[in-house]
């Protein structure tokens, strides 16, 4: 039998002011259930809680009613009085008559105290179904976790660390220190930020109790208090922290800059670099990004970043052994490669993409091959023969040679180079240059044999006999038929054989007038070799200028070379005389809907034949592989006329045979076929390690394409800079020889080219560190890491950043040099900064002597930035005004006010300082535009105090700009479920009382994540912090919320809905003994949210504390 | 003197954010409408449609459930399955008899005292304007 005692507050005139507290009390009197009432003045101080107990006792009342403030302020206090009167402390119920009442209905006391009365109605309607509860013990962690290195992290570490707690302090910058560090000296002492921070920051990574972890970010956070798992994302230094001594031979060496985000940009860095000199841990870091376009769209995935980085550096040599690294014939591929990373070079959304195939051939060209040292091999013994000493087969023997196998490669023709040999004519490729690159393998230990057709001489199967492992790189030299009557004709020269006979310097016999049929590279080179041996040439293509698939700068150099193109036209028959062509008959074409290639269609316009006189046709409609000798094997062939393999490991049917390049694919590319050279030599070495094949196919690369905001971003900061043209051999006099064409860069041209390059990866990955550090302490293959910590409480300290004040244009930041922002005058008058505490205006480097600050910038304003205050900056405008009159005693400051914010200790003085010592002047009004005049910024404001206009001639404008949370406070926010306000501020758990608590329990807060803080506020608060979590910590056990879910057996179902919506996994299925399946509540796990109990259908979960009679009761009550 | 209509609205707050910034107007001395009757519940997925229907079926003008934002539950994903049920709830609802626009899901932040008291002030004139509930048939009530 319910006895309830219901007890209104007056909270002195808070409630009792609007409600009418006798009517309400009358009103409870004859409520069901009730059989006490009484008011009070405040309820909740020490007599106000002395008489409820009383009350209870007397009274017999065995639940309890409070009408009072909510019950977020006392409902905690409140079951504390119950529990002492003997009642169990879950037998109260709280009616919220204040914030939710008499603090809102201030206008309307009538209707207030009816609401009141039906609030306590509800609550005494709840309270009777209320049932005794009982919170269980678990187990804590005693560990800390710090979020956040700044001031307010360092002191939070430093006390719980010396507390005699663990620590684990985690920082997402390289080193801790946070915008203390920034500061050059603090107010209102003057101190130099640094020499008072770093001894803190050294302490901390040196304290035995504390885990320094800087790269590094709190991914995800599980589990409730005591009991936290934390998973930290480790991110990769690339410098090994035992090992790097921070000498500084890798960062003198380093060829990429970008701005120093430590110096506010204001100066560079370089991608492997120290933030400030103090930093801790004072060891380097590798700043790289994601892998640039570049590299991911290359076949063979050259450090095309680092070697253009060394050119622009001037260091030819070192680019040229980058570029070796990965590239077995750079002097090929600079001068034939079609270069896919142009297409994605990031460059080309600004203007144009790099040059960096002919960077490439650059570099090449600037060291003589011949002089390259040949590294020490250890041979294993195992034998390889390689099929075909093309790109394919030379790549593989070359990488297979380096491995320590012994390779012979037998080439069918007389001269090593497949393709790029018999195919690229000697204007592209220069004979002597391929030759030199071939002969480099040959001195690694690669036997070549020309003049040795497999299938003839030697036989496939005696090559299985005497090699280990056999790689079939035989390419795709037969020429595809033209398929039309009269091709057997004499003058019918297909375009391989044709290049192949002239390459080769055999008898090449072409007539006056050639047509060249098809659109392809081979095409185009048949017919400007053709016309350098005399003949007019015509290009006959059936499909339009887009759709031709020859390298764009190719078709230019044959239309400069006099080659007519003939696009939408194929030839339909070959008109012979006498055995000897003497036309083609051709058929105009119309483009139709695209095929599979996803080119349009061809269709033929019927009725549109028209003849061309021509006496040679060159048929180069593209090549398929000879694969006659691999029947000798049984090697299985596709449908397609090419070697069957296993995509991953490029291995054939047959045990012991691989296959690589053209003779796999079809024609492709040289890069393509060196891809799959290397790829297949990778293979190769496993097996005759006897190690397992690999068995997933590397993903298609393809770069992305950037954002709208990023092209527009990269458009913003860099100016248009149109590529170097490479000088090459003029028309007419090319046609005459085969010299080469292209001319290549000069070393100037090169550099400036190169250094149109934007660090899309900031580290190139040139490897210049690594070969500088004699620690052995740069490790680029370095990976991130996730590290899990079980942790019993967090303290989160993620500090501020400022605002950009772009968004106010009158302002001209970014347009107008000399407006900086506080934070970077800051770095300016800093002795590490980057002028060397010389205050230099950004545009011409000289001293000011007239400054100009502005306050609010982004604060104080809800229109355009943040309504609230950012608190400090009054403060360090005064700072920065007197460091600057000390700097330079000529210097004249001027602050544009609406305020002057100095409440702390020692602050007014010190504003008044400013004044009085330092002639800083004052101005109370607003600024309205900046302009430049001249040298200087004319400053359009306003003194209000005299009302009139006002326009300062400055030399240096600096603007207050606001204090905003972090980046990724939101996210951290939502990762701990943590509440946060529209600011991105976390929130404590009351303003006025609780300042660094959350209302998630062992969560705590410290410093400006919280709202703008300075630094004797953070570190305060990292101190009451730490003194939470040594309070939490000092405990042996801590006490469960009992408000938790509970599984009504007897009706459940079994059909398990409520696990699937549970957040926390905190119900589990079990079997009963009649064969049920039924589900139950891990009380340890339950967080009470309630989901189960909306979620069950048949009424078996309930929620205590909120159960469904207890919500349906308040629902009903207010029809009583 | 006509008296004029006073909807009565019963209201479902999540614990961890829209009580709060219910208590936030308070704080802030934001006044509004008298009309609604506040139930505190742990989290906005607590709700069950069974309250709801009850509350309409008892007689009441309007029901308002509040939560916390999307992404932003104490709970991580209470408010999303509270967000699918009562999608799904209020066109029902216009099934049984009972205007859906009485129904009404609001997201209401810890801090957002000022949105609160706009949040209960517009309600509350929409159903004045609404006018009182058409009764169920007689059985249905109680």
């Amino acid at each position: 039998m319910a006895r309830v005692g219901v007890f209104i507050c007056y909270c002195g005139a808070n409630i009792g002011g609007t409600i009418n507290i006798d009517k309400v009390l009358e009103a409870a009197k004859k409520m069901p259930m009730v059989a006490f009432v009484d008011a009070n003045k405040y309820t909740c101080s020490e007599p106000g809680q002395l008489s409820v107990r009383d009350a209870i006792v007397k009274n017999r009342l065995n639940r309890v009613v409070i009408g009072n403030c909510s019950p977020r302020m006392h409902e905690n206090t409140f079951r504390k009085t119950v529990a002492q009167a003997g009642l169990n402390p879950y037998l109260l119920e709280i009616a919220n008559l204040r914030e939710h009442c008499s603090w809102v209905h201030g206008n309307n006391k009538d209707s207030a105290t009816d609401k009141a009365i039906e609030l306590v109605r509800m609550a005494v309607a709840k309270v009777g179904r209320d049932e005794a509860l009982f919170p269980k013990r678990f187990g804590l962690t005693k560990r800390a976790l710090v979020i956040g290195g700044g001031i307010a992290g360092i002191q939070a570490a430093l006390d719980i660390a010396n507390s005699g707690h663990e620590v684990v302090l985690v920082e997402r910058e390289p080193t801790v220190g946070g915008r203390m560090a920034q500061l050059d000296k603090t107010f209102p002492t003057l101190d130099c930020s640094a020499c008072i921070l770093t001894p803190k920051m050294v302490d901390v990574a040196q304290h035995p109790k504390i885990t320094l972890l800087t790269c590094a970010e709190v991914e995800e956070v599980k589990g409730f208090v005591g009991n936290f798992e934390v998973k930290i994302k480790q991110k990769a230094r690339y410098v090994d922290l035992k090992k790097c001594t921070a000498c500084g031979d890798c960062t003198k060496g380093c060829p990429v800059e970008v701005p120093s985000e430590f110096n506010m940009e204001l100066g560079k860095r370089k991608a492997i670099y120290i933030p400030f000199p103090q930093a801790v841990p004072n060891k380097f870091v590798i700043d790289k990004r994601e892998t640039p376009p570049c590299k991911t769209t290359c076949p063979i995935h050259m450090d095309v970043q680092g070697y253009l980085a060394l050119i622009a550096n001037g260091k030819f040599k070192e680019a040229y052994e980058l570029i070796r690294r990965t590239n077995t014939l750079p002097s090929v591929l600079g001068r034939v490669c079609y270069h896919p990373c142009e297409q994605a070079c990031k460059r080309g959304y600004v203007d144009q993409p790099l040059s960096i195939c002919s960077l490439k051939r650059f570099a090449s060209d600037q060291y003589d091959i011949d002089s390259l040292p040949v590294p020490e091999i250890t041979k294993t013994g195992k034998r390889v023969a390689v099929i075909g000493a093309g790109p394919a087969g030379l790549t593989a023997a070359h990488d297979l040679a380096l491995a320590g196998h012994q390779v012979t490669i037998f080439e069918a023709l007389p001269e090593p180079g497949g393709m790029v040999r018999v195919g690229i004519p000697e204007y592209r490729m220069p004979r002597d240059i391929l030759s030199k690159d071939i002969q480099y393998i040959q001195k690694l230990g690669v036997e070549i044999i020309t003049n040795a057709r497999v299938g003839e001489k030697p036989k496939l199967v005696e090559l299985q006999k005497l090699f280990d492992a056999i790689l079939m790189a035989s390419g795709a030299h037969n020429s595809l038929k033209l398929n039309v009557p009269g091709e057997e004709s004499e003058g019918v020269f297909h375009g391989v054989d044709f290049l192949r006979a002239v390459n080769l310097g055999q008898k090449a016999d072409i007539g006056q007038r050639v047509a060249v049929i098809g659109g392809g590279n081979t095409a185009i080179d048949a017919a400007r070799v053709a016309r350098r041996l005399g003949s007019t040439v015509t290009i006959v293509y059936r499909r339009g200028r887009d759709e031709m698939p020859a390298n764009e700068t190719e078709i230019l150099a044959a239309e400069e070379e006099g080659i007519e193109i003939m696009l939408l036209a194929a030839p339909t028959k070959v008109i012979a005389e006498g055995g000897k062509v003497k036309a083609i008959e051709c058929v105009r074409m119309k483009l139709g809907t695209p095929d599979a290639s996803g080119r349009p269609r061809p269709e033929p316009i019927a009725g549109s034949e028209f003849k061309l006189d021509v006496d040679t046709v060159i048929p180069a409609l593209g090549q398929a592989p000879n694969l006659v000798f691999a029947k000798d094997l049984n090697v299985a062939v596709s449908g397609k006329g090419t070697v069957k393999v296993d995509e991953a490991s490029l291995a054939t049917n047959i045990q012991g045979v691989f296959a690589c390049g053209d003779a796999v694919t079809g024609p492709l590319m040289v890069v393509d076929a060196m891809a799959s050279g290397r790829k297949a030599a990778g293979s190769i070495d496993a097996y005759l390690k006897g190690e397992p094949l690999p068995t997933t196919a590397e993903p298609k690369a393809e770069a992305k394409k950037p954002s709208e905001e990023e092209i527009e971003a990269l458009k913003e900061e860099y100016p248009e800079m149109p590529r170097l043209k490479m000088a090459e051999m003029p028309a007419e006099k090319r046609i005459k020889s085969f010299a080469e064409v292209e001319l290549g860069f000069t070393p100037e041209q090169a550099q400036e080219e190169a250094k149109r390059c934007l660090a899309c990866g900031v580290c190139s990955e040139c490897r210049e560190c690594e070969r500088l550090c004699q620690a052995g302490a740069i490790d680029h293959s370095m990976k991130d890491e996730v590290l899990t910590y079980q942790i019993g409480s967090i303290v989160v300290a993620t500090g501020y950043k400022t605002s950009d004040p772009k968004a106010y244009g009158e302002f001209g930041y970014g347009r107008l040099p000399d407006v900086v922002t506080g934070l970077q005058l800051e770095r300016l008058l800093s002795a590490s900064g980057p002028t060397s505490g010389e205050v230099l205006r950004p545009s011409d480097g000289k001293h000011p002597h007239t400054v100009v600050f502005i306050s609010c910038v982004g604060s104080r304003d809800e229109l355009k930035g943040h309504a609230y205050c950012s608190k400090f900056c009054c403060m360090y405008m005064a700072k920065q005004a007197i460091m600057l009159k000390e700097h330079d005693p000529h210097v004249q400051c001027y602050i544009f006010y609406i305020d002057i914010r100095a409440g702390g200790k020692d602050f007014d003085e010190f504003s008044r300082r400013a004044q009085q010592e330092y002639g800083t002047l004052w101005l109370r009004g607003r600024v309205s535009k900046l302009y430049q005049d001249g040298d200087k910024v004319m400053v359009c404001g306003e003194d209000s105090l005299i009302g009139r206009p006002v326009e300062i001639a400055a030399d240096l404008v600096v603007l207050a700009t606001a204090a905003e949370p972090n980046e990724g406070a939101a996210h951290l926010a939502q990762t701990l479920k943590v509440s946060y306000d529209t600011n991105n501020f976390f929130i404590e758990a009351h303003p006025k009382l609780r300042p660094v608590e959350t209302q998630t329990d062992g969560i705590f807060l410290a410093g400006s994540c919280v709202g703008p803080r300075d630094i004797p506020e953070s570190v305060a608060q990292g101190g009451a912090a730490a003194a939470k979590v040594a309070a939490l910590f000092s405990q042996e056990f801590l006490t469960s919320d009992p408000m938790v879910s509970s599984i009504d057996q007897a009706k459940c179902s079994g059909c398990l809905l409520c696990q699937d919506v549970c957040p926390f996994s905190a119900i589990e299925s079990q079997k009963l003994r009649d064969g049920r399946t039924v589900s139950v509540t891990n009380e340890s796990l339950c967080k009470g949210c309630g989901l189960c109990v909306a979620a069950c259908r048949f009424g078996a979960a309930n929620l205590r504390g909120f159960t469904q009679q207890q919500l349906l009761a308040e629902v009903v009550s207010l029809w009583q | 003197m006509a008296i004029e209509f006073q909807p009565r609205i019963v209201g479902f707050l999540c614990n961890w954010c829209s009580y709060a910034g219910a208590d936030m107007a308070g704080t802030s001395r934001i006044t509004y409408p008298t009309n609604i009757r506040i139930i505190r519940v742990p989290c906005s997925g607590r709700v069950d449609p069974l309250l709801i229907v009850k509350s309409f079926q008892m007689g009441a003008d309007g029901v308002l459930i509040a939560g916390c934002h999307p992404g932003d539950c104490h709970y991580t994903e209470g408010n999303y399955y509270a967000r699918r049920r009562f999608a799904l709830l209020k066109p029902f609802l216009d099934y049984l008899g009972i205007e859906s626009a009485r129904f009404r899901v609001e997201w209401v932040s810890a801090s957002e005292g000022k949105r609160w008291s706009q949040v209960v002030t517009s309600f509350t004139n929409d159903l004045t304007k609404l006018g009182p509930r058409k009764a169920l048939a007689p059985e249905a009530t109680r």
